[in-house]
């Protein structure tokens, strides 16, 4: 259902690459800031200025790292649709393992298939257990079966049943 | 029988008696449409309902435009691609200037302009990128505090990005910073008010 709530294709490429350069931002600024800290020399107002110093400087690379890893996955995630002309996670784990070579296809072909089979195993294991979590969670919305009705609660059908005469039987009204 | 439904809707042929011509008819005796049959068994003339512009259905509860949270990620990629874009022509025109000063030629000079590409392009983007994550954040913020999304949002969202970006520069510098945030984002909001009052449609606040 949450394939729903995306962008449709081509603006997904834009929204993808916004959402990992924010994520890269964020992720990134809190891992250089703990960096910075520990590397800085002794002295709380030191290491706090080599913390905000870190921050300021790596911070919007990993961010544009990041961003240039989303925006590729989008487009060729969006390509592949269009192609496919379906979306399942085979997209995801193509689009992961095509974006790992490219990205690492200045480092050689060795390089290239190492990161093409990382990102594309990556992607599986996402896509696997989101798969997972699906069906976990599908499970509590299954009817519940039945309970198959005991005939000896039901009582005895011969005396319920009976052809004997009115008078004999008590009735409650 | 009469045709003529749109004056007279419920007329069948006979003399209207004095009772059926006290009671009141509830459509239009002289109807200023063009001379189409309305069917007789409605109370109202039913062109009226047709109206100029289309009818949205919206799910109950929902905003009828997307917040500052929905729209951050898709700002942020457009200012990460528009600041590539600008980075790598800029990184053209520098790398042309420096190879043509260095009478540089062949592999060289190529191997020197997608570097120039490159490095301008990534650098401007992650700037642009950064600036835009700061106002996004800053506006979603203030929106969650402040409990309405309006104009003043916008504007301080813009000064604290300002300030927040040359933060680290000396209060001088943060301050001139912060007034360049403030000019640009008041004049952005004087440009919606005035395409809100040209066209009589709804606010997006960015």
């Amino acid at each position: 259902m949450e394939e729903y709530a995306r962008e449709p294709c081509p603006y997904r490429i834009v929204d993808d690459c916004g959402g990992a350069f924010a994520m890269g931002c964020i992720g990134g600024g809190v891992f250089q800031a703990i960096k910075g800290f520990r590397n800085a020399p002794s002295g709380l107002n030191r290491r706090l200025v080599g913390s905000i110093i870190a921050i300021k400087t790596r911070s919007p690379v990993i961010a544009g790292n990041f961003a240039v890893w989303g925006g590729m996955f989008s487009t060729i995630d969006c390509t592949l649709v269009h192609f496919r002309k379906k979306e399942d996670p085979w997209n995801s784990i193509i689009s992961g393992a095509a974006t790992g070579g490219i990205l690492a296809a200045r480092n050689g072909v060795p390089a290239m298939a190492g990161s093409a089979i990382i990102g594309g195993v990556l992607l599986a294991l996402i896509e696997g257990v989101g798969i997972l979590f699906t069906r976990i969670s599908a499970d509590q919305f299954k009817n519940p079966i039945p309970p198959a009705e005991d005939p000896v609660a039901l009582g005895d059908p011969g005396r319920n049943f009976s052809f004997e005469s009115a008078s004999n039987r008590t009735q409650y009204q | 029988m009469s045709d003529n439904f749109s004056r007279t809707p419920y007329s069948d042929g006979h003399a209207a008696t004095h009772e059926e011509a006290s009671k009141p008819h509830y459509t239009t005796t002289t109807s200023s449409f063009s001379r189409t049959p309305v069917s007789p068994y409605l109370n109202y003339d039913s062109r009226y309902l047709q109206q100029a512009q289309p009818e949205f259905i919206f799910p109950e509860g929902a905003n009828k435009q997307r917040g500052r949270f929905e729209l951050a990620f898709s700002q942020i990629g457009t200012s990460v691609m528009i600041g590539g874009g600008i980075g790598g022509l800029a990184g053209v025109y520098n790398g042309l200037k420096v190879t043509k000063a260095l009478e540089q030629k062949g592999k060289v000079r190529r191997t020197q302009l997608l570097n120039h590409i490159m490095k301008q392009g990534s650098g401007t983007a992650n700037t642009l990128g950064t600036l835009t994550v700061l106002y996004s954040a800053c506006g979603v913020l203030l929106q969650f505090f402040r409990g309405e999304d309006d104009h003043i949002n916008t504007v301080i969202a813009g000064s604290a990005t300002g300030l927040l970006y040359k933060s680290t520069a000396g209060l001088r510098t943060c301050a001139f910073g912060g007034a360049i945030g403030l000019g640009i984002s008041s004049l952005y909001c004087l440009y919606l008010i005035a395409q809100e009052n040209s066209s009589n449609s709804s606010p997006k606040y960015l």
